[in-house]
């Protein structure tokens, strides 16, 4: 771009294609995502592609339910949560406690997981969240309170339940088979859960009440209180979201693979990667965010090791912060 | 400490002179680490929560060097300087333009992509058993400053003395490089654009390329670190270049106190012996549990800090950079 | 070295109101998401003169202001700055070449000493480069004294020599504003745009900043260009007025021509 003026009108295509991307990010990720699965099933075959889609959709499902609570509580407080990683382990851990230990059903762990992380959130909200707001703290004071939570719940699972490698009394032998593809049989559940969680929180954000207010948080926080909303109120229920939301994911995780206590900071790095990917702050940005981001994962082990499945993760981060920080569905920012 | 544990130390243990110069040697280290994470936060305002992996690269491309290649180790040393610069210089190229919290996160994720490529590159660098046996030319200086103890009169040298020496040299040798260095125009640039960067930039400043200057120096102090942590260990595995090791540094960081070079020498003195010290404590509690517990410790000393004493120990109200 | 970026071409002689443009702006497009904020602003800022810049609420004005000084990456249009192109420039270039802006909620380097601000402004100062610290220290440390000298010159005309050891955070709403402007005339500036430089400060203060304008303007021929709203100020001070309205400039002369404006009347009544 040549400095000095600035065309206005933009002739060549490559040109008009760049704005249309830029003015319908959805489609555009869309029609690149037809163009890789093309590609990808020119190079690998349709079941290949079509079998690691399905496995993506399971790690999908986790990455985007922990998304979503974490992109909603950036949204809302502004709050980059470190420790968010750390609450899915706290819920997994919670699940293994009424499964394992106490031998409940798997559901009543899942219960309780997702209780137990919402209260998590909503005291760590009254005790340390909310005061720090008041203070008018600054970015790096809540990073660092983050991470040293983060280290705290982690070592703190560590302290009461060992590095041990745990597993949930989960029936992981099973598969189900159709259109010649197979799925483990708690992989097909976490999709289906997952799905269903995730489009339950669609519309609600959309349609209830609630869903209207935390909207308007995220938009202009000071704008809503003064429009008279329960400011309070709707961060308190924001944290209930993202704990539950958190724990349950957390649960499924444990489910389809095992429980140590770094579990946490493992999956905070591709949460972060779901939530920049779709656009930070934006819920349903979150949900795509994940599950692309699962899929691609996956996909990915036709060309790399296993080993370098994380590096995966965090190649499209950078990628992402690299080609549009906003992410899919976010918002440009002006300079 | 509460009076809730009870505490039984070993004597023996806590009065070691081995042990503690142990401790002094990475205190030393984390020291050198910090100040580059003081440069980059307290003086520039730039997040930079890699600097592990930049430490990983330094002791690593040193390593390498000598084991592989037999290049000498004292030659070694300043190449591996510049291939860590030049990774500091990948590394924030695409993300200084990014916001704080993003820059964070960029930063953290390519941390861990060198520990991951530690980790799985086998044949470059060891995998999960590392690279080690790259000590020998430092051993005969090691050595050689032995026998100037002893020709001073410390009869029986503690083997670590050296190491001690040398680390705490350099380190505050840095220190007051970095001291001076920030009283310099260059310095007055820096500390504006951490304060505001729009203003600097309206008055002519390009801070886009003084934040890349400000990591560049900060990986070559990671490097330094590195290799001292290299050296003292006679190994390098990727696990020692995790995270938790930029999250200590920042520990150390806050409680010195932002914007406060010398504070990051005592911050890190306080730090790595209240981390050490606690190994200590002889309770009826497994291994695991007591590193645990030491982690829990650090964490909550985080969120007491930033909560009640966010300017540590040696910051100044209005230089705090913490709140925006 | 010098900035490639380049200082301007040949300096211009310092006069009133010389017919020269020292700045023109064509057709500047500015977009936030589907609002066009500025929509096609086209100006001209003649050498030496003090021109405003008004317009009601919502006019685009401020907007523009942060296009042509960089801050904003504009979606159209062209502008030069002393014959040179400068949109799309990047701030600190821009700056470098003598246009130099102000903030209108003042950025005050909090943290900073009074004289740590304006010594900061001076330009070529050879120590601000790494490499200058090691390979010419005497170079460096000779302009130091310079600058500081001329800081304090500068904070004396403007009263605020006393406070320079204070950190700036403790200075009062009026003293920012002031040190702002002192700060800016540091850099040696040919065009000086500023925001808003009367909201906030009480009228003496304001009578006071006005008269600095215009001996800098007859001393030392800077061209000033400043967005305001009080109107008194506009029409007994500016030697021209330039009025924006919903994105374009509607008018463009002698502040008696603008106010009787039909145009420009129209635009104040209908929408601010």
């Amino acid at each position: 771009m040549e400095a000095g003026t600035v065309a206005v009108e933009r002739e060549r295509p490559l040109e008009r294609a760049r704005e249309f991307a830029r003015g319908h990010p959805a489609q555009a990720a869309l029609v690149v995502l037809g163009a890789i699965v093309i590609a990808l099933v020119a190079a690998k075959g349709l079941h290949d592609v079509a079998q690691l889609a399905l496995t993506g959709l399971s790690t999908g499902s986790i990455y985007a339910l922990g998304a979503v609570g974490l992109t909603l509580v950036y949204g809302i407080l502004k709050l980059t949560n470190f420790a968010h990683g750390d609450f899915l382990a706290f819920g997994a851990y919670m699940a293994y406690v009424v499964n394992v230990s106490w031998g409940l059903p798997l559901v009543l762990g899942i219960a309780v997981a997702m209780f137990m992380t919402a209260l998590l959130g909503v005291v760590l909200e009254k005790g340390m969240w909310g005061p720090m707001r008041a203070r008018r703290a600054g970015v790096l004071q809540l990073i660092l309170m983050s991470i040293g939570l983060a280290l705290v719940i982690r070592y703190g699972i560590q302290y009461f339940a060992g590095t041990e490698l745990r597993t949930l009394d989960v029936n992981n032998t099973d598969t189900i088979k159709f259109l010649g593809l197979t799925l483990g049989r708690t992989q097909a559940i976490v999709i289906l859960i997952g799905f269903v969680t995730l489009l339950g929180t669609g519309v609600m954000l959309r349609y209830s009440l609630l869903g209207k207010r935390m909207r308007a948080l995220s938009d202009n926080l000071d704008l809503a209180e003064t429009a008279g909303i329960d400011t309070s109120r709707v961060i308190l229920w924001t944290w209930v979201f993202a704990g539950a939301f958190a724990g349950l994911a957390g649960v499924l995780y444990g489910a389809t693979t095992q429980l140590q206590p770094e579990m946490g900071f493992e999956l905070l790095l591709p949460i972060f990667a779901a939530v920049v990917l779709g656009g930070i702050g934006d819920a349903f940005g979150a949900l795509a965010g994940g599950i692309l981001l699962g899929v691609v994962i996956e996909w990915s082990t036709m060309f790399v090791d296993a080993g370098w499945k994380s590096a995966v993760g965090f190649v499209v981060l950078i990628l992402v912060l690299v080609i549009r920080p906003q992410g899919i569905f976010g918002k440009a920012r002006t300079l | 400490m509460t009076d809730v544990l009870p505490l039984a130390v070993s004597f023996e243990a806590l009065t070691s002179m081995g042990f503690w110069l142990g401790v002094g040697v990475i205190a030393g280290a984390y020291t050198i680490f910090t100040l580059g994470l003081q440069l980059n936060v307290g003086f520039t305002g730039i997040y930079n929560f890699g600097q592990a992996g930049f430490m990983a690269v330094g002791a690593y491309s040193m390593a390498i060097f000598v084991t592989d290649t037999g290049i000498n180790f004292w030659l070694a040393l300043p190449l591996s300087m510049l291939i860590t610069i030049a990774f500091g210089l990948i590394v924030g190229l695409p993300s200084l333009r990014l916001r704080a919290d993003y820059f964070a996160i960029a930063t953290i994720a390519a941390s861990e992509a060198i520990r991951l490529t530690a980790l799985n590159a086998r044949d470059l660098t060891g995998g999960a058993q590392g690279i080690f046996g790259f000590g020998d030319s430092w051993e005969s200086l090691q050595d050689t400053i032995e026998g100037w103890l002893m020709d001073l009169g410390w009869s029986d040298p503690d083997t670590l003395a050296p190491l001690f020496i040398v680390v705490w040299i350099v380190a505050i040798g840095l220190t007051f490089l970095l001291s001076r260095v920030q009283g310099t125009p260059w310095g007055r640039v820096l500390r504006a654009v951490r304060e505001d960067e729009d203003a600097a930039r309206a008055l002519g400043k390009n801070a886009y390329s003084y934040k890349l200057q400000s990591l560049a120096i900060s990986a070559a102090l990671a490097a330094i670190a590195g290799f001292f942590l290299a050296i003292n260990l006679a190994f390098v595995i990727p696990d020692e270049f995790g995270p938790t090791f930029t999250f200590v540094g920042y520990s150390m960081l806050v409680l010195g106190g932002l914007a406060s070079y010398w504070g990051v020498a005592i911050g890190a003195i306080i730090f790595e012996t209240l981390l050490e010290g606690l190994r200590f404590i002889d309770l009826p509690i497994s291994e695991v549990k007591i590193a645990a517990l030491r982690f829990i410790i650090l964490g909550l000393i985080l969120i007491g800090l930033m909560a009640f004493r966010p300017q540590g120990i040696l910051g100044k109200r209005e230089e705090m950079v913490l709140g925006d | 070295m010098t900035d490639p970026e380049g200082t301007a071409a040949a300096p211009a002689a310092p006069s009133g109101n010389g017919a020269k443009p020292i700045f023109e702006a064509q057709g500047v497009v500015k977009r936030f998401g589907g609002i066009r904020a500025v929509d096609g602003a086209s100006m001209r800022v003649r050498e030496g003169s003090i021109t405003a810049l008004i317009g009601p609420n919502g006019a685009g004005k401020t907007t523009f202001f942060n296009v042509i000084t960089g801050f904003y990456r504009p979606d159209g249009g062209g502008a030069t700055f002393e014959g040179r192109p400068v949109l799309g420039q990047t701030p600190y270039a821009i700056a470098r070449r003598g246009m130099v802006r102000t903030f209108q909620i003042t950025k005050a380097l909090a943290a900073m000493p009074v004289i740590d601000n304006m010594m900061l402004a001076a330009p070529n100062q050879p120590g601000e480069r790494l490499v200058n610290l090691i390979a010419h220290p005497r170079e460096w440390r000779r302009r130091e004294t310079e600058v500081h000298d001329q800081a304090m010159e500068l904070l004396d005309v403007f009263d605020l020599s006393k406070l320079a050891d204070t950190y700036a955070g403790h200075l009062s709403g009026g003293q920012r504003k002031l040190l702002e402007l002192a700060r800016a005339l540091m850099t040696k500036p040919r065009f000086l745009l500023l925001d808003e430089p009367m909201a906030g400060i009480n009228p003496t203060l304001g009578r006071r900043l006005l008269e600095h304008m215009q001996r800098l303007r007859t001393e030392a021929g800077v061209t000033f260009l400043f967005v305001e709203h009080d109107m008194e100020v506009v029409m007994g001070h500016s030697d021209r007025v330039v009025v924006m309205a919903q994105g374009r400039v509607i008018a463009d002369g002698k502040p008696d021509e603008v106010r009787t404006d039909q145009a420009v009347i129209d635009a104040y009544l209908g929408g601010g």
